[in-house]
C-alpha cells in the first residue's frame, strides 16, 4: 500500500456529560485533539508550523446541553484494528466523554457537517411541571403556522424546523420534553429557541441530545 | 446529612450556571482532577486562588501543593477561585456561598483555607473570597468552627499588610511547610483544643509566622518601633522555608475544559537566582540557587505530555539560560519531541549567557516566532547601578544573532523609576530600540519587529533598594510620554503599566500592619481585581487611605531611613540585611557584584541553611 491508500478515516460515536456540559464546540475540539495526542494513535495531522490534527464534528452542541450521542471523524496515517482504536480512545479519554463505538469510514464519504439531518433531544425540568399545562404549550405552539422569531439580528420561522415535539411524564415528577429538530446546514432548529417560544429559560432545564439522524451519503447508495 | 446540604448547593449553583458568562470556569471536572469522598478523608483543604479560574488554573504552584496535598490519603486538596463578577453578584442575591471545584461544598465548611498570595493585587480578592465563603475576614473573629485561614506566595515575605486577616503564613517554599501545618492541625484537632492552643502550635513551625502572635508598635512620626513576639512559640526571626533538594518535578497536570490563560507542561528546571539583580524580588528571595537534574526535567517533561496531550511545554526558572546543562537540556527536548507536535517556549534567556551554540539549539526548536530580551535600563551606568551589567555591544551583538538566526521579532523588556535615573537614561531606551530595529531591518528587512514593553520599578523588601522611595505618579508619566516621543514614527510598538496601578502595588508591598486597614476599605469601597486595568479604581484606595487615616506618601515616597525598624523585619529570607545594606551601598557608587557562582559574596543563605545544604549532598546547590 502506499501512504494515500493506508490512510484511514474513522467515526467515533461518544457522550459529552455534566462535566463538559459548559465546554464550547471549539474548546471540545481542543479537547479532542488532546485526546487524541494521548491515544498515540497515529493521527493525520496538517502541514506547517502549528500542525493540527484533522477533525470533523457532526453538530455542535450549545452550551449547557448534554448529550449520549455525538459524532465526530478524524483521520489516522495507517490503519489499525478497530478495537485497539477504541480501547485507546476509552484509554485517553476525559471525565464526561465516553467512548462509545468507532468505526471505519470511506475516505470519500461527506463530511458529517454536510451529512446532518436533524437531532433529538429531551428537555427535563429542575422543578416539578403541571403535565396537562405542558401539554396544552406543546398543542398551541405546534398548530401555530409560524413562529417568526430572531436570532443574531436573523428573523427566522422556527415552525418549520420542529419536525416533533411532545410532552411527557407521570404524574408530579418527571415532566419533560422531547423534540425533533431540524439540523440542515443552515437550517438548524435550536431547543432552547423552542423553549424560550413556550416561555423556560435556560436555567429552568436540562437539555440532553439524545439522537443526531444523518441523511444517505451521496457518494453511495445504501 | 451533609451529603444533602452538598447536593442542594449543587442543585442551586446548577441554576446559576446558565445565567453567568463562561459557565465552565466553576465546574471543574478536568482530566487528571483528583475527587476524594468527602467522608473519607480527615482534613479537607480549599487551595484558593483569589483571581479567576483563567488564570488560577495555570499557576504552577498552585497545581504543586494540590498534587503533593492529594498523594496523602488523609487529606483531600480543592480547588477555589474567585468568581467574576457577574457570578458573585449571582452568588451575593441567591446567598450560595462560594464553593470548590471538586465537591461543591462551600470553602466554610473546609478545614483549612490555602491562600495564594504571588502578588498583591490579589488582596481585596482574597477578602472578597473570604466574605462569599461566609468565613469572618478578620482572624481574631474565627473560632474553631471556622476554617485555618493559612497564606503564602511570593507577596507573604511581606505579610504585614494583610497579617490581620490571616492566621498563619508559610513564609518561603510550602511543599514540605504545608504538610507540616496539615499534621499540626491533625494533632490540635485530636486533642481538641481550643484556637489560640492551634495557632501556638501552629507557630512553632519552621516558615510558619503567625501574625497574632506578634506585636507591632510604631513611633510617633509612623515608623516601626519595634516588633516583638507575644508568645513562647513566636520565634523572631521567622526564618522562611527552604527545601534542601527540590523534588522531582509536577508531571501530573489537570488539563483544562474550557481555555485558560497557560495550556502546556510547565517544568521548573531550577529555583532561585545567582545574578543579583539589585530591583529583583524573586532573585533575592528563593536563593539559594538550586539546578534539578537533567533526566528528572526530561521523565516529567515527557510524562507530563503523555498524561495531558498538552501542545506545548515550558521550562520554567528565573534565568534559564543559567541552567549548567542547558545544551544537553535542550538536545533532550528535541529528541523527545521530534515525533510529537509540540511548541517549546523558554523564557528568561540572560543577553550575557548567550551563546551562538545555544542559539542554533533554540533555533531548531522553534523557528518563527518571537525572542524576549530583558535590559531593564537604557544606559550601562545605570545597568551598573541595577547590577545587570550588560554593554550596549553585548546587547546589539544578541540582537543581530537572534535576527541571524531566523526571528523576525524581538520583545525588550525595560523598567522605568529605577533608583538614579536621568531623562537621559530613559531617552537612551529609545535609543536602543532605534539600534535594535536598525539592525534588524539590515538583516531580515521590513518583517523585523521591535516591541519594547515598559513597566515601573517598585521598591521591593528583601532587595538592595528597599530603602530608596518610588518614582512620582508625575515623573513617571513624564517618563512615558519621552519614550513615545522618541519612539514616534519608529514603527516600535510599545506596552506601558499605568503609573497608578505600579503606586498601589508600591503601597502594598512597602506596608506595614496598620496597611491592613487600608485594604479592608478598599475592599468595602469595592475593589476588586485590581490587577485588571478595567476593574482597577484608584480612588477606592484614595478614599481607603482617608478613612483609615494613613499618608499614602508616607508609604511609597518616603525615602525608608538605612536604621528604621522595617515592617517586614521579622520575616528572614535568607539574606542579610547588612548584605542588602552593603549592596544598596555598592550601587550609589556604580559598583557591580558579579554572579555568585563563582564567589560567595555571604548574603546570609549558607549561614542560614548550611546544615540543610550538607543533609542534602545531591540538592543540586550552586552555592560555591
Amino acid at each position: 500500500m502506499n501512504e494515500q491508500e493506508r490512510i484511514t478515516r474513522i467515526r467515533v460515536h461518544y457522550t459529552k456529560g455534566h462535566s463538559l456540559r459548559f465546554t464550547g464546540h471549539l474548546d471540545l475540539q481542543r479537547l479532542w485533539e488532546r485526546l487524541l495526542r494521548r491515544s498515540g494513535l497515529p493521527v493525520r495531522y496538517s502541514q506547517g508550523f502549528h500542525p493540527r490534527a484533522r477533525l470533523n464534528l457532526a453538530s455542535a452542541l450549545p452550551l449547557g446541553f448534554i448529550s449520549d450521542s455525538e459524532l465526530l471523524d478524524f483521520w489516522m496515517d495507517s490503519p489499525l484494528p478497530l478495537e485497539e482504536v477504541q480501547a485507546r480512545l476509552a484509554g485517553a479519554a476525559l471525565p464526561g466523554l465516553k467512548i462509545l463505538s468507532v468505526e471505519a469510514v470511506p475516505l470519500s464519504e461527506d463530511s458529517l457537517q454536510s451529512r446532518m439531518q436533524s437531532s433529538e433531544y429531551q428537555v427535563s425540568f429542575f422543578d416539578p411541571q403541571d403535565l396537562d399545562k405542558l401539554h396544552q404549550k406543546v398543542r398551541d405552539l405546534l398548530e401555530t403556522e409560524q413562529i417568526i422569531r430572531q436570532r443574531r439580528k436573523k428573523t427566522y420561522d422556527l415552525r418549520p424546523l420542529i419536525l416533533a415535539l411532545e410532552a411527557e411524564g407521570h404524574g408530579e415528577a418527571d415532566q419533560g420534553l422531547r423534540m425533533r429538530l431540524l439540523a440542515e446546514p443552515g437550517a438548524t432548529g435550536r431547543p432552547d429557541e423552542v423553549l424560550d417560544e413556550m416561555g423556560f429559560g435556560s436555567s429552568q432545564v436540562l437539555v440532553r441530545r439524545t439522537h443526531l439522524f444523518l441523511q444517505q451519503d451521496s457518494s453511495r447508495q445504501q | 446529612m451533609p451529603d444533602q446540604t452538598s447536593e442542594t448547593l449543587s442543585r442551586k449553583i446548577e441554576r446559576l450556571l446558565p445565567t453567568v458568562v463562561k459557565p465552565g470556569r466553576y465546574v471543574g471536572g478536568e482530566l487528571n482532577q483528583v475527587v476524594k469522598p468527602w467522608e473519607s478523608v480527615r482534613t479537607h483543604v480549599a487551595l484558593v486562588f483569589p483571581d479567576i479560574y483563567d488564570l488560577g488554573q495555570s499557576n504552577l504552584g498552585l497545581a504543586l501543593l494540590y498534587d503533593i496535598l492529594n498523594q496523602h490519603d488523609d487529606i483531600a486538596a480543592e480547588r477555589a477561585f474567585s468568581p467574576w463578577v457577574d457570578m458573585e453578584e449571582a452568588l451575593r442575591t441567591t446567598g450560595v456561598p462560594l464553593f470548590s471545584l471538586e465537591s461543591k461544598r462551600p470553602l466554610h465548611e473546609f478545614e483549612i483555607l490555602g491562600i495564594s498570595l504571588p502578588y498583591e493585587t490579589v488582596y481585596t480578592n482574597f477578602l472578597n473570597i473570604l466574605d462569599l465563603s461566609q468565613v469572618p475576614l478578620f482572624s481574631q473573629d474565627r473560632g474553631a468552627e471556622h476554617p485555618l485561614v493559612v497564606a503564602g506566595g511570593q507577596a507573604v515575605f511581606n505579610p504585614e499588610p494583610v497579617a490581620p486577616f490571616v492566621d498563619a503564613f508559610v513564609i518561603g517554599e510550602g511543599e514540605q511547610a504545608l504538610l507540616d501545618v496539615v499534621d499540626a492541625y491533625q494533632a490540635w484537632q485530636a486533642a481538641s483544643g481550643n484556637r489560640p492552643a492551634l495557632l501556638a502550635q501552629l507557630a512553632a513551625i519552621p516558615g510558619v509566622y503567625v501574625p497574632s502572635l506578634y506585636a507591632v508598635d510604631y513611633h510617633p512620626d509612623g515608623t516601626v518601633q519595634q516588633i516583638e513576639p507575644i508568645h513562647p512559640n513566636a520565634s523572631l526571626p521567622v526564618t522562611k522555608r527552604i527545601l534542601p533538594e527540590l523534588p522531582p518535578p509536577l508531571s501530573r497536570f489537570l488539563v483544562p475544559n474550557v481555555e485558560v490563560v497557560q495550556e502546556r507542561v510547565s517544568v521548573e528546571i531550577m529555583r532561585g537566582c545567582t545574578r543579583g539583580c539589585r530591583f529583583c524580588h524573586a532573585g533575592m528571595v528563593n536563593r539559594p540557587i538550586r539546578e534539578r537534574p537533567l533526566d528528572e526535567i526530561l521523565e516529567a517533561l515527557r510524562l507530563g505530555l503523555d498524561r495531558t496531550g498538552y501542545e506545548e511545554v515550558s521550562l520554567l526558572s528565573l534565568s534559564s539560560s543559567d541552567y549548567s546543562q542547558i545544551i544537553p537540556l535542550i538536545e533532550g527536548l528535541r529528541a523527545l519531541l521530534c515525533q510529537r507536535q509540540v511548541d517549546i517556549s523558554l523564557p528568561s534567556l540572560r543577553i550575557e549567557s548567550f551563546s551562538d551554540a545555544l542559539m542554533d539549539e533554540l533555533q531548531s526548536l522553534s523557528p518563527g516566532g518571537g525572542f524576549t530580551l530583558a535590559p531593564e535600563a537604557g544606559t550601562e551606568r545605570l545597568r551598573n547601578v541595577i547590577n545587570k551589567p550588560i554593554s550596549d555591544a553585548d546587547l546589539m551583538d544578541t540582537v543581530r544573532s537572534i535576527f541571524q538566526h531566523g526571528w523576525n521579532s524581538i520583545k525588550l523588556y525595560f523598567m522605568i523609576g529605577h533608583p538614579q535615573e536621568t531623562l537621559e537614561d530613559v531617552q537612551a531606551i529609545a535609543g536602543l530600540c532605534r539600534a535594535a530595529l536598525l539592525e534588524g531591518r539590515r538583516i531580515v528587512g521590513g518583517r523585523a519587529r521591535i516591541h519594547a514593553g515598559i513597566s515601573t520599578f517598585i521598591p521591593k523588601p528583601h532587595t538592595p533598594f528597599q530603602w530608596v522611595p518610588f518614582d512620582r505618579l508625575e515623573s513617571i508619566q513624564e517618563k512615558i510620554d519621552l519614550l513615545h516621543e522618541g519612539l514616534h514614527g519608529a514603527k516600535i510598538k510599545m506596552t506601558w503599566n499605568r503609573p497608578e496601578a505600579s503606586l498601589l502595588e508600591a503601597w502594598l508591598s512597602r506596608g506595614d500592619r496598620r496597611l491592613a486597614d487600608v485594604v479592608y476599605h478598599a475592599w468595602r469601597n469595592g475593589a476588586r481585581f485590581d490587577a485588571w486595568s478595567e476593574h482597577f479604581n484608584i480612588d477606592c484606595w484614595r478614599q481607603a487611605f482617608e478613612q483609615a487615616q494613613l499618608d499614602p506618601d508616607f508609604y511609597s515616597l518616603r525615602p525608608r531611613n538605612l536604621d528604621e525598624i522595617l515592617p517586614w523585619e521579622h520575616i528572614d529570607a535568607g539574606v542579610r540585611k547588612t548584605f542588602l545594606l552593603r549592596d544598596y551601598q555598592w550601587s550609589l557608587e556604580g559598583k557591580i557584584r558579579p554572579d555568585c557562582r563563582g564567589d560567595c559574596y555571604g548574603c546570609g543563605i549558607l549561614a542560614d541553611f548550611q546544615e540543610l545544604r550538607l543533609a542534602a549532598p545531591n540538592g543540586g546547590w550552586k552555592c560555591p
